[in-house]
C-alpha cells in the first residue's frame, strides 16, 4: 500500500525517516512526532507497564539476543567521517584558562609601560568602547604595568614573564598568538563564543564538531572527553558547565563525556555489588530490544543515541579504569609533570590524562582550568595561578615531543578574552587588578600542522588594540579545523534552515601564517 | 519624388565629401583629445564600451561582404548596388563599434601598445572604408580603374591586422599559436612569446616579492591584459617597465615610480592598485622598498634587515593506486575484526590508514599479514601496545607508500628494521616504549627520509643518554624530530 510520505504511522509504508532529508528535519520532526505519540499512546504504555510488573525480571532476563550496537540507522560509509583533505593533526587537546588571562602579566611584553604607572590610559587608545560594569563607573583608569620581568627565550626569542618558567623551556615548541580578539565583553557569552562560535548557548562546540565530522578512532573511549580541574577556593573561579561541551543541535552521541575530578571518574560506571559482567550485558541486551522498538515507533533518532551510550557505557567499564591507573607510568613521568600530577583532578594531573588519552587515540580531549578572572590582588593569586598550570602544560608538551606524539597532536592553549591594561580598583605599587578585555588576549597552538617557535600577531603600547594580524575567534577555530583537516565552510549541519557551522556566518579565514607547510 | 533626387544628386556631389572630411577630422581628433593614459573613467563608457566585444564582428562581416559582392556582381550587375549598400552599413558599423571600443578603453583606462595598435588600426578602418564609398562611383564609371580594388584590398589587410591585436588582447598573444604543431611554431613570427625568466628557486624575490605581483597586480599588468604597457607576471618584464620608462630604479625605491604608486594615498587616482582594490599591506611594501633598495636583484635569498617568513604553502601529498574497487573488502574490516583501515582523506589517492587500536590486545603478526592485499595504497599504520614482534617488518616492507609507522610499547627489538631501508616515502617511525637496542636501530638511523624517529623509553634512548653523558656529542637528545 502507497502512502503518504507525511505518514506517521511506521507499520504502513514508508515515513519520513525514510525520506532522503537533512537528518536535522527529521530530528524536528520526531520531536513533534514524540509530542504527539505521548498523548496517542499514553493508554497502550499504561498497559504495557501492568504486563511488565506482572511479568516481573523474567522479561529483562528472558531475552537471548546477542548485544550489538545501533543496527537500525546505518552508519554512514567510512569516507563521509574522512577529513576533507590530508590532516596534519588526528586529534587535539584544548587546555580552557577559563577566566580570562591577563596577558600583560604573562606573554605580552610592553616595557614601555613601567615609565606610565599610574599614569592614566588615552582616551585616543580606548575609542568609542563601552567598558564592564565593574569598571565603568572608575574615575579614571590609571595604567598597571605588569608586576613581573620579560626575559627572552629560545630562538624565537619569544618575551616570557617570570611567572613561568617552564613556558619559557618550551617556546620553540609554540605558535604564540597575540592578536587572538573576541566580540564578547563577559564570561558567559566569551566562554560559548570560543567554544561553540556563537554567544548563545545551544550550538555544538568544536569537540562535538569534530566528533560529528571526524568519527571516532578508539571505539571503547568516548570521541571527545572533557577534564575538570580542581578549584582553588582563593581563587574567583567563573562556572563552567556541561552546556560548554554540549552537541547543541548535533546528536547527544557527539557531546563531551565528562570526567570528574575527584572520587570515581565517571559516576555509576562500575557496577553496584552483586551485578557482575554477564548480568549487566543482559541487562543492557534487554535494555536496547526496547529501544530498539521506542525507535522503530517514534522515530526519534535519539533514541539510537541512548543506545550507543549505553553501549559505550558498558565498554568504558573496562577501558576507563584502564586509562586512570597510572601505576604503569615510569619516574621520568612523575619527574616531568611534578608532584601534582600524583593528585588526581589537578591541572598536572590532567595534563598527565590528556596524554594519556592521546595515546588512546582519543579524538579530542579539552582540560578546563578555572580562577583566572583576576579582577583583584594579580600579585596575590597569579603566582599561585602559574604554579598550578605552568609546569603541567610544558610537561604535556615535551612528553608528548618526546614520545614522538606532537607530530600529530594539536595542543591549544586558550582563555575566553584578555585582560586590561588599567587597574582595576586601586593601583598600588604592589598589587592591581585587570578587568576583561576582549580586543586583544594571548593564546597559544603546538604540534601537529602548526609552525614552531613564532610569536603572531602584534598589539599596541598598551596591549588594547590589535595592530597586525588580527586573529578573531572563527579565524582561530577555523584554523585549529584546518589542522585537523576539515574546511570549515564544509562542515555544516542543516538546523532551524541554516547550514550551521562551527565558523558562523560572518565569513572566516584559516590565519595561514600560523601553518607550517 | 524630383525633390528627393534632386536632393540625392546634390548631396553626392557636394554634401557627401564635405561630411565625410568632417567625419574623418572628427576621428582624428579622438585619440588626441581623450588620451588613452591608463586612467580609468566614467563608468557608464565602460557599461556601453563592454558592447564592443559583441559589436565587432558586424563590421567585420559587412566589410569581408563588400568584396564577395563586387566578384559576384561581375556575373550578376545587381549585385553590385547591394555592394555600396553594403559598403555604406559598413561604414555606420565601423563608426558605431569604434566609439563603443574608445569608450571601453578609455572608461576601463586602458593603455599599452596592443590597445593603441587596435586603436588606430580601428580608425583608419572605418576610415578607409568611409574613403572606398566615396572613390567607389568613379571606379564604377570606369573613370579611376585601379583605385577602389586597391583600397579595398589595404582595408581588407588592415581589418585582418587589426581584428588580430584585438583579438591578442581579449585572449592573450600567443592564444592562436599555442597548441600549434612544434614546426610552425619555429617559424619567425609564430609563438614568439615574450620570453619569461624563470623564477630563481628560494631567492627573495621567488618567495615574497613576486607573490606579492601575483596576487595583486597581474590581473591588469600580464600578457591579456597590460595596462600601462607594463607587465609585472616576470622579473624581466617587470624590468623592461611600462609606457612611463622603467618602474624600477634599483637601489632607489623613491625614485622608482612601482614603488611610487603603490604608496600613494587609498583614493589618489594614480594609487596602485587601481580602482576599488585594496590596497598593498603594510609589510609588502616594506619588502618592496627594502628589495628595490638592495639592488633590486631577482636571486638573493634575503635581505638585511627584513625577517620575511616563508609563505605557507600546501604540500601535495604522493598519491597512491586506486583502489576504489576494494572499498566493499575495506568497509567490512572493521565490522568484521574492528581493525579500522580508513581513508586519510575524502581524496582516494591519499590513501589508507590501519589502526589497531580496538584489538590491539590480540592483534599480532600473522593478522598483519593478511593485510598485504592492501600493501600498496596503506600510507600509516598504527601498531601501538599490539602484539606484533620483529617479524612485522617482513609485511611492512611490502607496503611501498608507507609514510609513517608506530610500533609503540609494542615487543619489538628492532631486529630487522633495517627492511624498512626500500621504503622511500617513510618519514615517521614510533619505536617509544619498545626494545629497540642502539644496535638494531642503527639501520633505521641510516634511513635518509625518515626525518621523525622516536625511541623514547627504550634500551636504545638509555644508551645513547648514558653516551651522552660520558662524551658529549651533538646528537645527546635520546630523539629527534628533523635533520
Amino acid at each position: 500500500m502507497k502512502q503518504h510520505p507525511l505518514c506517521t504511522d511506521p507499520d504502513h509504508g514508508p515515513t519520513i525517516l525514510d525520506l532522503p532529508i537533512a537528518d536535522g528535519l527529521k530530528m524536528e520532526w520526531a520531536a513533534l512526532q514524540t509530542r504527539r505519540h505521548f498523548l496517542g499512546k499514553m493508554g497502550s504504555v499504561l498497559g504495557l507497564a501492568a504486563m511488565a510488573s506482572l511479568l516481573g525480571d523474567k522479561m529483562l532476563t528472558g531475552s537471548a539476543h546477542a548485544a550489538s550496537t545501533a543496527r537500525i540507522a546505518p552508519h554512514p560509509p567510512e569516507f563521509a567521517k574522512a577529513p576533507n583533505f590530508a590532516p596534519k593533526a588526528k586529534r587535539a587537546i584544548y587546555l580552557f584558562m577559563s577566566g580570562g588571562p591577563p596577558q600583560l602579566d604573562l606573554w605580552d611584553y610592553k616595557p614601555n609601560l613601567a615609565k606610565l604607572f599610574n599614569k592614566d590610559m588615552p582616551d585616543s587608545v580606548r575609542g568609542t568602547q563601552q567598558v564592564t560594569g565593574m569598571t565603568a563607573g572608575q574615575a579614571r583608569f590609571p595604567i598597571a604595568p605588569s608586576h613581573w620581568a620579560f626575559k627572552q627565550y629560545g630562538q624565537s626569542g619569544a618575551w616570557i614573564s617570570d611567572l613561568m618558567p617552564y613556558a619559557a623551556r618550551m617556546v620553540d615548541d609554540l605558535a604564540i598568538i597575540r592578536s587572538t580578539n573576541t566580540d564578547a565583553i563577559n564570561h558567559e557569552p566569551a566562554i560559548m563564543l570560543m567554544n561553540t562560535g556563537n554567544m548563545n548557548s545551544g550550538k555544538p562546540c568544536l569537540g562535538s564538531w569534530l566528533s560529528y565530522g571526524l568519527g571516532s578512532m578508539n571505539n571503547n573511549l568516548p570521541t571527545f572527553m572533557v577534564l575538570l580541574s580542581k578549584t582553588n577556593p582563593n581563587e574567583n573561579n567563573q562556572p563552567v558547565s556541561s552546556r560548554l561541551w554540549s552537541s547543541g543541535f548535533l546528536s547527544s552521541e557527539y557531546a563531551g563525556v565528562g570526567l570528574r575530578s575527584g572520587g570515581d571518574p565517571v559516576l555509576y560506571l562500575s557496577d553496584p555489588k552483586g551485578v557482575n559482567r554477564d548480568v549487566r550485558r543482559k541487562m543492557l541486551d534487554a535494555v536496547d530490544e526496547i529501544n530498539h522498538q521506542t525507535y522503530k515507533e517514534l522515530g526519534d533518532p535519539e533514541t539510537n543515541s541512548h543506545i550507543a551510550q549505553y553501549e559505550m557505557a558498558y565498554r568504558m567499564q573496562i577501558s576507563v579504569p584502564e586509562l586512570t591507573d597510572m601505576s604503569d607510568e615510569p619516574k621520568s613521568t612523575w619527574d616531568l609533570y611534578g608532584p601534582d600530577a600524583k593528585e588526581p583532578g589537578t591541572y598536572a594531573y590532567n595534563c598527565l590524562m590528556a596524554r594519556r588519552m592521546a595515546e588512546r587515540d582519543v579524538r579530542f580531549v579539552q582540560v578546563y582550568k578555572r580562577g583566572w578572572d583576576v579582577h583583584a590582588n594579580v600579585t596575590g593569586t597569579l603566582p599561585v595561578l602559574c604554579r598550578e598550570t605552568d609546569r603541567g602544560s610544558y610537561a604535556l608538551i615535551t612528553d608528548l615531543k618526546q614520545r614522538g606524539l606532537l607530530d600529530d597532536t594539536l595542543v591549544v592553549w586558550a582563555g575566553e578574552f584578555g585582560r586590561t591594561v588599567y587597574s582595576q580598583g586601586g593601583l598600588t605599587k604592589d598589587n592591581y587588578g585587570r578587568d576583561h578585555h576582549p580586543r586583544c588576549f594571548t593564546t597559544w597552538m603546538s604540534g601537529g600542522g602548526v609552525r614552531r617557535g613564532i610569536v603572531f600577531g602584534e598589539t599596541d603600547d598598551y596591549s588594547y588594540n590589535i595592530v597586525k594580524d588580527p586573529v578573531p575567534v572563527r579565524d582561530f577555530n577555523a584554523t585549529i579545523l584546518h589542522c585537523l583537516g576539515i574546511d570549515h565552510n564544509k562542515l555544516t549541519y542543516e538546523s532551524q534552515g541554516l547550514d550551521q557551522k562551527l565558523t558562523g556566518t560572518t565569513p572566516a579565514e584559516v590565519v595561514t601564517g600560523l601553518l607550517a607547510s | 519624388m524630383s525633390f528627393s533626387r534632386s536632393l540625392s544628386r546634390k548631396w553626392q556631389a557636394k554634401l557627401l565629401p564635405i561630411a565625410s572630411v568632417l567625419v574623418i577630422a572628427i576621428l582624428l581628433l579622438v585619440p588626441l583629445l581623450f588620451k588613452l593614459n591608463g586612467k580609468p573613467h566614467a563608468d557608464w563608457q565602460q557599461f556601453l564600451g563592454r558592447f564592443h566585444v559583441l559589436a565587432v564582428h558586424l563590421p567585420i562581416a559587412l566589410i569581408l561582404l563588400v568584396p564577395l559582392l563586387e566578384i559576384a556582381g561581375r556575373y550578376r550587375p545587381a549585385l553590385r548596388e547591394a555592394a555600396v549598400l553594403v559598403l555604406l552599413f559598413s561604414i555606420v558599423a565601423c563608426m558605431g563599434t569604434f566609439t563603443l571600443g574608445y569608450l571601453l578603453a578609455y572608461g576601463s583606462g586602458t593603455a599599452g601598445a596592443g590597445v593603441t595598435h587596435h586603436m588606430w588600426g580601428g580608425l583608419w578602418l572605418t576610415i578607409g572604408v568611409l574613403l572606398c564609398y566615396l572613390i567607389r562611383p568613379s571606379w564604377e564609371s570606369g573613370r579611376v580603374p585601379y583605385a577602389y580594388p586597391a583600397l579595398l584590398t589595404c582595408v581588407l589587410l588592415v581589418m585582418v591586422w587589426t581584428a588580430h591585436e584585438g583579438g591578442s588582447l581579449t585572449h592573450g598573444r600567443n592564444y592562436l599559436t599555442e597548441y600549434a604543431p612544434a614546426p610552425l611554431k619555429k617559424w619567425p613570427g609564430l609563438g614568439r612569446v615574450e620570453a619569461k625568466d624563470a623564477l630563481v628557486p628560494n631567492s627573495f624575490y621567488a618567495e615574497h616579492i613576486d607573490p606579492i605581483f601575483d596576487a595583486n597586480c597581474v590581473a591588469c599588468h600580464d600578457a591579456a591584459k597590460t595596462k600601462g604597457d607594463l607587465r609585472l607576471d616576470a622579473f624581466n618584464l617587470l624590468m623592461e617597465g611600462g609606457q612611463e620608462g622603467a618602474v624600477i630604479v634599483p637601489g632607489h625605491p623613491e625614485r622608482s615610480i612601482l614603488f611610487q604608486r603603490i604608496t600613494l594615498p587609498h583614493g589618489d587616482k594614480k594609487a596602485m592598485p587601481a580602482e576599488d582594490k585594496p590596497p598593498l599591506k603594510p609589510e609588502e611594501i616594506t619588502w618592496i622598498k627594502a628589495w628595490i633598495a638592495q639592488g633590486a636583484s631577482p636571486s638573493v635569498p634575503s635581505l638585511a634587515g627584513i625577517v620575511a617568513p616563508k609563505a605557507y604553502r600546501e604540500i601535495a601529498l604522493p598519491q597512491v593506486g586506486d583502489y576504489s574497487g576494494m572499498l566493499a573488502q575495506i568497509s567490512q574490516i572493521d565490522a568484521s575484526q574492528g581493525v579500522k583501515l580508513v581513508p586519510v582523506s575524502r581524496k582516494l589517492g591519499d590513501g589508507l590508514i590501519l589502526n589497531t587500536v580496538n584489538v590491539a590486545a590480540t592483534f599480532n603478526d600473522a593478522q598483519l599479514a593478511q593485510f598485504e592485499k592492501f600493501a600498496p595504497y596503506i600510507v600509516e599504520v598504527y601498531l601501538g601496545r599490539t602484539k606484533v614482534s620483529d617479524k612485522c617488518f617482513d609485511t611492512l616492507k611490502t607496503f611501498t607508500h608507507l609514510r609513517s609507522l608506530n610500533l609503540e610499547e609494542t615487543a619489538v627489538t628492532g631486529q630487522g628494521v633495517g627492511k624498512l631501508a626500500g621504503l622511500s616515502q617513510l618519514t615517521y617511525l614510533n619505536l617509544s616504549g619498545t626494545k629497540v637496542t642502539q644496535a638494531n636501530l642503527a639501520p633505521a638511523l641510516a634511513m635518509r627520509n625518515l626525518h621523525h624517529l622516536y625511541f623514547y623509553n627504550t634500551p636504545a634512548q638509555a644508551a645513547a643518554t648514558a653516551q651522552a653523558a660520558s662524551a658529549p656529542s651533538p646528537r645527546q637528545v635520546p630523539t629527534r624530530s628533523s635533520r
